[in-house]
This record gives structure tokens, C-alpha cells and sequence, in this order.
């Protein structure tokens, strides 16, 4: 029953959607004569209100025959709107995607294949943790827009005050030593909500584990290996070092407010956190500052999730040489610089890592970017993602469950998720 | 029993009337001028159309869906093929699906039993209630039922927060020290029974402002007679009042094997399901498979097979109901 009603809700809103697009594109097309309208969908926080005009503004400047028409869509279920838009006869000409999502819009053959493209957007010096996402069964669908992973974020006044040096910290073993040391009175050592599951991730990758691992075509979830189980277990002893629920991720409550309102020493973030953090509580201003993960020793950063997005052009698109043309600029680098500086997100090539270096979030971001990893490249993920196993499990741990017991079960769920995909 | 019946007879009279008083004039209407005759059907025809558009065709659309092997693939280029009964095979066979069903009706069971007994007491005590008391508690009832379920979702939400959360909080300042930070929707039963909360709550001022106004029409001759024969409360009830508001307390039910059958909105948005499969239920589990697995095939089936399963409980509400009126005309 509701599935209707979804689909039809689904259905009304691309309809008014697309009337909206169809009509504004009639009005440009008349004013300018003969010049093509692509319409873009970018997600929240892709790029800023500013980013945007001035790149809209430098674009059409330099290909006075395409008109650009942005809509910034929202994280929260634009994996469906995405499927409704592809399946539709009149698709938007370049969508950003997540870099786990590609795989299953490319395998479904709503994507257009831009393998003979790569060269000459630069590909081999792209972030693996974007190009390996963003290409299917050998071809290239994707292309790498920009990244982001995790940093801690901690309080300098806090840690001044604990008297301890956050640059000191270059491995687990002394991060938890720091953070116990900050844990006392009312302040937490660290803000970990028991289900950030990237968090764990990282730390599985660290002990050499994996969240899922392939044989012949088949995946298995890789939570019950000894590998993936040290890695929880050190995740059980960093979460008890603070207040974090056992049974919520880090959006519920959203732990900007959480560290913006209590003594909160450390939350692990992406650098764009910080901001949201000012924001709700302006009296932190300055007092936040940026470390990679730690990793278990001292030469290699902590494992981090790499996030960002691509950018894929529609095979429904009618328009898809306008739209590889602002692909083109986009991921181009000199507005890749920009963006990274506007935005503090890691570029899309490696050779453009330079851009950032003067900004705290977005080098620290840097360090750990060098052990990016991505979840298993796979249509069957994005299944596991939806359901979530492993929250389930996290929260069984951390309330006393033992890993042993709880881990076997977690891995069969994501089997089972993973291969229940068509 | 046949006694009651004896004495209920005076009421139907009314009740008959009254629809042969609503229905008098339209009529009476077409029939005085027929050269009108098509206008009616003019009229409705918009109504008509959009209810086939919006609620005929998807049904017929998810009918065939269910018939077909249909992912994102064929969502997106369209050329899905037949594989006749496949996916109910699939689905019939999978013991996961079962294990839903079968929360399904206990979730569906524990919280109409909850909904009628509570509405019922409640709709008791407002017949007794002084005129204060009344408003109070009708006007405590109509705001409960004006909440927005996805706003009510949320409160319930951050009530049972581990870390934020109120009852935690009181449970533990109460001297249970064992709830102090307590994971509820970490534990299946605990997450189970504030679903089966929130939606008993979010119920019972629909059935008790139903139930008392059908009290209202019980003629308070009978109270007194009976009272003077010597019956007690319960008996009073169970012999007079309950039978002359069955009809509408069958209603009532009925609607809420419904509504609670087909929960999804609170469960979606508090638990998604989880944890584990602990909370899923039926269109929850269809929503799962069509929409995270990208299976819109099983999904459909499976929704398919929640149609069937409610028709099933309803029928025999359907066939008691045809009886009763049997009995009655």
C-alpha cells in the first residue's frame, strides 16, 4: 500500500520538478537563441551559495552557447530521486552522486560510459577513493568531483586545560591515553555515538580487516574475521571514554549541537563539522582545532572512509555533449582549487593536494586522505547501507554483547543484503 | 441474550430512519426532472477518474510488477519480462517473510486488543464524567489525535533517548539504577513495545470519542430499568450496553485492524525495521525489499500478499457484520 503511495508522491513531485525545469529552460532558450539549457543537480553542501554564482557566471562566460541551471538537492533519501530521475524520460544532464551510490545506477544502465574520457579529464592522477567508486565493471561512469574524510576535531581550550599536546598524539595507544586523561569531571574525552559505523570502519581497515570481501562473484561480510573484531573492540574502548548514546549514529541527536553545548574534548567529524559547530555555539570560535585519525603506529595515519562525490551524466540526457562540457570545467583544476579552498574539501586529483595546505581541517583532512579506503564496490551495498547491520551490531557490542558471538550474525546479514540485489 | 435483543428493539427504528431521511432528498431529486439524468455522472466523473488514476492503476501496475522480474535495471530502460508466479515462489519460500508475517499479526493483535479495551474504559468514564471533566477529557483526546504522526514520532523518539531521553532519567532518579542509560531501541522487545505505545496512543482517541458517542444513544430507561432489577456494572454492560454499541464497536475494530496492520509511518521513521528484523512488519518489509534492495518485484509481491492476508481478517469481520443486520431488518 504505501509503496504506492510512495511511488506516487515520487511521481507528482518529479512532475512539478520537471514542469518547473521545462518551463525556465523555454525562457532561457528564447532569449538567447539557440543556446542549450543543462539542468544540474548538486547536493547540500557540494558547494556554497557563492561557489556556485561564480562558477555558473565564469562557466556561461566561457561557453556563451550553454545556459547552466542548478538545483541543490538533500542527502536524505536522494537515493531514491535519483532512481525516479534516471528512470524518467526527461532526466537532469549531470547528477551528483554519493561515491558508493555510483555502482548501482551505473549497473542498472541508466549512466553513460565515459571510460574514452579519461585521459582527457587527467584520470590517472585521480583519487583512487573516487575513480575505483565511480567505474563499473571496468568502465568509468563516475567522475571524481571531491572528497572528504574524517579528522578529529577537539577543543583547544580543553586540552589546555587537561595539559594535553594534540600534535603528540600519533597513535591509538596514545590517543586513548590522551583521552582518558581528558575524560574527568564534565568532560568528555570524545563524543562517539555507538553506530558511526565509518568510524569502525576505518579501524577494521586499520587491523588489516574488511567490511565485506569478494570470492568468486560472491560477497561475504568480513565482520567476524579477527581482524574486523580487534577493530571493534578498540572502538568499544574509545566510545566508553565519553557520553556517546550505544544505540544512535551521529546524526541523532546531530553531534555538532552535542559539541557545540556540552564539554565535549573530541567528536570525529569531517573538517566541514567545525563550521557547524561555530555556528550553533559562536564562543568556540578559535577554539576548535584538527588531527588525522591516529593509526596504530606512528608512521601511518588511521584508515579513513574516503567520502565525496562524483558526477554522472543521465543516459536519458539530451543534451550529454553540453553536460560533459561542464563536467569538464568542474572537475577542471583550477576551479578544483577554489572549490577546495571555498569548501575545505580535498580535490579531486592528488596533484592538487597544494591548494589546501593552509587550511587546518582540509590538511589534516590530507594526512588521512593517503589511507582512504571505499566500501565494497558493489550494486549489493547500497543494500546493506539501507538496512545497516552493522549499527545493529555495534549496539549489541557496546551493550555487553560479546563479539564473538555477535559478530557471525552481522556478516550473515550483510551477506544476505549484499547479494539479495538483483 | 434474546431479552436484549427484545429490548433493543425500539432503536433500530431510528437509526434506519435516519439514513432514509439523508438519502430522501438526492433521491428524489434525479427522478423529478430525468431529462438531467447524465449530470450526475458528469459530476462525479473527475472523482471517479482520479481515484482510477491514482489508486486503480497503481494497484493494477503493482499486480503486474509482482508478475514480472522487475529491479532497477528494468525500472530504468524498461523491458521487464513475465516470470508468471516466481516471485511469490521466492517470497512464499523464504522463512524470513514468515517470521514477518507472523510479527505482523502479533503487532496487529496486541495493539487492537490495547486500543479497544483502553478506548472503551475511556469512553465509559467520559459518559460519567461531570460537564468539566468531559471537556477536559475530550479536548485532551482531540488534541492527542491533532498530533502529526511524524511529529508524535519524534517526541517518543527523544522520551526514550539512551543518553537524552526523560524516561531514562526518571527511571533512573526513581531509584532504577539499571536504566540509566538504557538502550531501548537497541533491545527488540523493549523497541517492539514502544512502537506498540506510541500507536495505542495515537489510537485511542479515535476509537473512544466513536465509541462515546455511540454510548450516548443508549436510552438511559434501560440503565434504569436494569439498575432496578438488580444488575450490576459489568452486567449492565455486557448485557445492555455492549450489545446496542456492537455494531459500532465492530466498526471501530475493524478500522484498527486496518490502520495497525499497515503501520509504517512511526516504525519507518523510529526504528526502520531494526533492530535486526525485530520490528518489521509487513509493509515495512515490503518497502525494504522494493526500495533499499532495488527488488520491486518481491516488494509488490509482497504487498500483494498483505492485501490478501487483511481481506482475510476483514472478511470476517464483513460476514459477522451482514449477519448481524440479518438479524436486525
Amino acid at each position: 500500500m504505501k509503496l504506492r503511495l510512495f511511488a506516487g508522491v515520487s511521481v507528482l513531485v518529479m512532475t512539478a520538478g520537471l514542469s518547473a525545469c521545462s518551463s525556465s529552460s523555454d525562457d532561457s532558450d528564447g532569449s538567447s537563441g539557440g543556446s542549450t539549457t543543462i539542468d544540474v543537480w548538486l547536493m547540500r553542501d557540494s558547494v556554497s551559495a557563492e561557489f556556485q554564482k561564480d562558477f555558473v557566471k565564469g562557466f556561461e562566460a566561457a561557453h556563451p552557447d550553454i545556459k547552466v541551471k542548478v538545483q541543490i538537492q538533500e542527502w536524505d533519501g536522494v537515493g531514491e530521486k535519483v532512481t525516479a530521475a534516471l528512470a524518467s524520460s526527461d532526466a537532469p544532464d549531470v547528477i551528483e552522486t554519493g561515491n558508493t551510490q555510483v555502482a548501482q545506477f551505473a549497473q542498472s544502465g541508466g549512466l553513460l560510459d565515459l571510460s574514452d574520457k579519461v585521459d582527457e579529464l587527467g584520470g590517472k592522477d585521480w583519487l583512487k577513493g573516487l575513480a575505483e567508486p565511480g567505474a563499473f565493471e571496468g568502465k568509468q561512469y563516475g567522475i571524481p568531483y571531491y572528497a572528504a574524510n574524517r579528522v578529529v576535531i577537539y577543543r583547544t581550550d580543553l586540552f589546555k586545560e587537561a595539559g594535553v599536546e594534540p600534535a603528540a598524539i600519533k597513535t591509538r595507544d596514545q590517543w586513548i591515553a590522551a583521552t582518558k586523561k581528558l575524560n574527568s569531571g564534565d568532560t568528555q574525552g570524545i563524543y562517539l555515538p555507538g553506530q558511526m559505523w565509518y568510524a569502525l570502519a576505518g579501524f577494521v581497515w586499520d587491523e588489516g580487516g574488511d567490511l565485506a570481501t569478494e570470492s568468486g562473484g560472491k560477497w561475504q561480510g568480513g565482520l567476524d574475521t579477527p581482524e574486523a573484531i580487534r577493530g571493534m573492540e578498540f572502538y568499544e574502548k574509545l566510545q566508553a571514554l565519553g557520553k556517546g548514546p550505544k544505540d544512535s549514529d551521529e546524526d541523532s541527536p546531530p553531534q555538532a549541537d552535542v559539541m557545540a553545548k556540552g564539554k565535549v574534548a573530541q567528536v570525529i567529524s569531517t573538517p566541514g563539522g567545525a563550521n557547524v559547530i561555530v555556528e550553533n555555539n559562536p564562543e568556540l570560535k578559535g577554539k576548535l582545532g584538527f588531527f588525522p585519525i591516529p593509526g596504530k603506529t606512528a608512521g601511518t595515519p588511521g584508515a579513513v572512509f574516503t567520502g565525496g562525490s562524483d558526477l554522472v551524466i543521465p543516459t536519458a540526457s539530451a543534451k550529454q555533449d553540453a553536460a560533459y562540457t561542464f563536467i569538464k570545467e568542474l572537475t577542471g583544476d583550477a576551479w578544483q582549487k577554489k572549490l577546495a579552498v571555498a569548501m575545505s574539501y580535498v580535490p579531486n586529483k592528488t596533484t592538487l593536494a597544494d591548494a589546501v595546505a593552509s587550511d587546518p581541517g582540509a590538511s589534516a583532512m590530507a594526512v588521512g586522505a593517503a589511507e582512504g579506503h571505499a566500501t565494497p564496490n558493489t550494486p549489493g551495498w547500497a543494500a546493506v547501507e539501507a538496512k545497516n547491520p552493522i549499527k545493529d551490531y555495534m549496539t549489541a557490542v557496546l551493550t555487553g554483547g560479546d563479539p564473538e558471538q555477535e559478530a557471525p550474525t552481522a556478516s550473515e546479514a550483510i551477506t544476505t543484503a549484499m547479494n539479495s540485489g538483483s | 441474550m434474546s431479552a436484549v435483543r427484545e429490548q433493543t428493539a425500539p432503536h433500530p427504528p431510528p437509526s434506519t430512519h435516519r439514513p432514509r431521511r439523508t438519502t430522501g432528498p438526492g433521491g428524489r431529486g434525479p427522478s423529478k426532472d430525468g431529462g438531467r439524468g447524465i449530470w450526475p455522472y458528469v459530476l462525479i466523473a473527475p472523482a471517479v477518474l482520479g481515484t482510477l488514476y491514482l489508486l486503480v492503476y497503481p494497484l493494477i501496475r503493482a499486480v503486474v510488477i509482482s508478475l514480472q522480474d522487475f529491479g532497477l535495471r528494468q525500472l530504468i530502460l524498461g523491458d521487464a519480462r513475465f516470470v508468471g508466479l516466481k516471485n511469490y515462489e521466492t517470497l512464499l519460500g523464504d522463512s524470513r517473510f514468515w517470521e514477518v508475517v507472523r510479527r505482523t499479526f502479533l503487532f496487529m493483535a496486541v495493539n487492537v486488543v490495547l486500543i479497544m479495551v483502553l478506548s472503551t474504559l475511556v469512553a465509559l468514564m467520559i459518559e460519567r464524567l461531570g460537564r468539566f471533566g468531559r471537556i477536559a477529557v475530550l479536548s485532551a483526546l482531540v488534541l492527542t489525535w491533532a498530533m502529526p504522526v511524524i511529529a508524535a514520532t519524534t517526541v517518543f523518539q527523544w522520551l526514550f533517548h539512551s543518553e537524552f531521553g526523560i524516561v531514562n532519567a526518571v527511571l533512573t532518579d526513581l531509584g532504577f539504577e539499571s536504566f540509566d542509560r538504557y538502550p531501548w531501541f537497541a533491545h527488540g522487545p523493549a523497541a517492539f513495545a514502544i512502537l506498540v505505545a506510541l500507536i495505542v496512543w495515537q489510537s485511542v482517541p479515535f476509537a473512544a470519542i466513536t465509541l462515546y458517542s455511540a454510548l450516548t444513544t443508549v436510552p438511559t430507561e434501560l440503565y434504569e430499568s436494569a439498575r432496578l432489577d438488580g444488575a450490576s456494572g459489568p452486567r449492565i454492560f455486557r448485557s445492555i450496553t455492549f450489545p446496542i454499541v456492537r455494531p459500532i464497536f465492530m466498526l471501530v475494530l475493524s478500522l484498527e485492524v486496518i490502520w495497525t496492520f499497515k503501520a509504517f509511518v512511526q516504525i519507518w521513521v523510529m526504528t526502520n525495521g531494526g533492530p535486526g528484523d525485530a520490528t518489521t512488519i509487513l509493509p515495512v518489509y515490503a518497502v525494504q525489499t522494493a526500495l533499499s534492495s532495488q527488488r520491486y518485484d518481491l516488494g509488490s509481491a509482497a504487498s500483494m500478499v498483505t492485501v490478501v492476508l487483511m481481506s482475510g481478517v476483514l472478511v470476517l469481520y464483513f460476514r459477522q457484520m451482514f449477519r448481524q443486520e440479518d438479524e436486525l431488518s
